[in-house]
């Protein structure tokens, strides 16, 4: 353990220079400065879930953050979705302190969390009827949109059992998108799903993604997953969570899965990912 | 065009084998129905073997024939004749249902709102557990001396039983409800009584109607408890009048018709349920 987190530290210096950062912050849509999160155990010990945690994204951004499980990477979604709050530092979204669930940011969680006494339609426009909002209204023609974009065209009014898992995890994504939010986080989004139908979602999404142009973090514990979807691999540590090291995946869109994997590029970026995580 | 064929068949071999097991399901549905009649059968023929070979008197235990009769001659008449079992079964069937909407909906509240604040569930827990376990049917007496023996003491004790399994059902339903669907509901920044009906509500409503089909069956037993420490009519009182010629064949036609209700009642729960939460036990994702 001390050799990992040893490793850990010398690979944080290798993330670009404090100016650097601070240079990138300005252009940012999403800051994260200094985020720590400490959990207490059922035994009552604390835990360092985040230590000291800086992120940047970029607007219409596809970020992915891969980590081994229990590396704060659901703590970090958590605290930008304001479902917790941080113990220090602050995140903020296009300049605005995100200390609480925001209309700007969509949840899509690990599992699809589908109201399974609403049709798809009364699923996806839920976000629209609750928390001050309006009901449908204009956002009618964009939410249909959405849902043949997704591919759910017809489904609207079929309850959740009626579809696959993966129709349910895009009926979840087009949910999050209702309040046509300016950051969408996925948790996993695809982890419930048999490989065939995850790699198909991942190219769902991309599709998704390319035609709404929001700013998306996505964790994953799937390297081929992060390195097809991202812009950026965020690779986190375990225990306390740190950011190791943020990729830029050089590979021009849309990616084709029978393309990118396999390719110099991908394989590269897969085996640095890969002794990261192992160090 | 042997391609074409083969996919025919191919089709033919799906459908044959969809209808070969509906025809199966039939069968055992079929079958199970004749074995339930079946035991039925026997054991009327046992009761009728019994009464016969040791020689019961009828005021003991009539022949089932007998049962028969007595049941077919209220039946058998005009709905507004005092012969009939419609009269008294309306009477006591209406201060039942009214009873138990009354226990349902107070059960609900109640229960909602223990499961929604913790100073309701602390201050209401432990008078709902003492009177949880004291037999509810003891508290008859008093409800007839605050309530007469008129139509209110019937529809207080139907809504007094009704009431417990609905508080503990819809208390227990809503307290399990999914920690996700909730944390949606966060993220969303629903208001409270947002996430109650939206997400909380529909999470109980299995332990609901598992409330519900317990209550109406508990409101008819209430009703009959008060309907026996006096009342003008229902069919507490066709049990005692029957009871006190000792037409214990008239007992016992009075019970079928109350088991018949009360069977009845529940198949009626049961159908609602299925169409209101269909979406129960199914595609968990």
């Amino acid at each position: 353990m001390a050799y990992t987190s040893e490793a850990a530290g010398q690979l944080a210096t290798a993330v670009p220079t404090a100016s650097a950062k601070a240079a990138s912050a300005r252009s940012a849509l999403i800051a994260v400065e200094g985020v720590v999160k400490i959990y207490s155990t059922v035994a009552g010990e604390p835990v360092l879930a985040l230590d000291r945690v800086d992120l940047n994204i970029r607007d219409g951004e596809f970020v992915c953050l891969v980590g081994p499980s229990g590396c704060g990477k659901t703590t970090l979604m958590r605290l930008l979705a304001g479902l917790d709050r941080a113990d220090a530092g602050t995140s903020s979204l296009g300049g605005k302190l995100l200390d609480g669930p925001s209309p700007e940011v969509g949840v899509v969680f690990q599992q699809s969390n589908l109201l399974p006494w609403f049709t798809v339609w009364q699923n996806v426009t839920l976000p629209l009827h609750v928390g001050g909002g309006k009901g449908v209204g204009e956002r009618e023609a964009a939410l249909r949109d959405l849902l043949d974009i997704a591919g759910l065209k017809g489904f609207e009014n079929k309850y959740p059992y009626e579809l696959s898992g993966g129709m349910q995890q895009r009926v979840a994504i087009v949910r999050a998108l209702a309040r046509d939010p300016k950051l969408l986080l996925m948790d996993e989004p695809f982890g419930a799903l048999d490989a065939l139908t995850r790699e198909r979602m991942n190219a769902e999404l991309q599709r998704i993604w390319m035609a709404s142009g929001k700013t998306v973090v996505l964790i994953t514990h799937s390297i081929d997953e992060a390195i097809f979807l991202g812009d950026r691999v965020v690779v986190m540590s375990p225990r306390p969570g740190r950011i190791v090291r943020d990729l830029v995946v050089d590979v021009r869109r849309p990616r084709v899965a029978a393309e990118t994997f396999g390719s110099p590029a991908h394989v590269a970026l897969a085996r640095e990912i890969r002794t990261l995580l192992d160090g | 065009m042997t391609d074409i064929r083969s996919g025919n068949s191919a089709f033919d071999l799906i459908a044959a084998s969809a209808a070969a097991a509906e025809t199966r399901r039939r069968r055992v549905r079929i079958r199970n129905f004749g074995v339930g009649v079946a035991g039925f059968l026997v054991l009327l023929l046992l009761w009728k073997l019994g009464v016969m070979v040791f020689h019961v008197q009828p005021y003991i235990l009539p022949a089932p024939e007998q049962v028969f009769v007595a049941l077919w001659s209220g039946i058998a008449v005009s709905p507004a004749s005092p012969l009939g079992w419609y009269l008294p079964l309306w009477s006591t069937m209406s201060n039942a249902l009214l009873g138990f909407a009354i226990g349902a909906v107070l059960g609900l509240l109640f229960g909602s709102l223990m499961a929604e604040f913790r100073p309701v569930e602390t201050a209401v827990m432990p008078y709902a557990f003492a009177l949880q376990s004291l037999p509810k049917v003891a508290i008859a007496p008093l409800i007839v001396i605050w309530c007469g023996f008129g139509d209110g003491s019937k529809v207080a004790m139907a809504a007094l039983l009704a009431f417990f399994p609905m508080m503990v059902n819809s208390f227990a339903g809503i307290r399990a409800s999914e920690l996700e669907r909730l944390e949606l509901m966060r993220a969303l920044s629903a208001s409270r009584l947002e996430t109650y009906y939206l997400v909380k509500l529909p999470s109980a409503a299995p332990y609901i109607f598992a409330g519900l089909d317990m209550g109406i069956v508990y409101a008819l037993l209430g009703t009959i408890v008060a309907e026996f420490l006096g009342a003008q009519e229902g069919m507490g009182v066709a049990i005692t009048k029957a009871q006190a010629v000792t037409d214990v064949a008239g007992v016992f036609a009075a019970l079928v018709v109350l088991g018949a209700t009360g069977v009845l009642l529940h198949l009626i729960v049961r159908w609602i349920e299925r169409s209101i939460v269909h979406w129960a036990d199914r595609g968990k994702h």
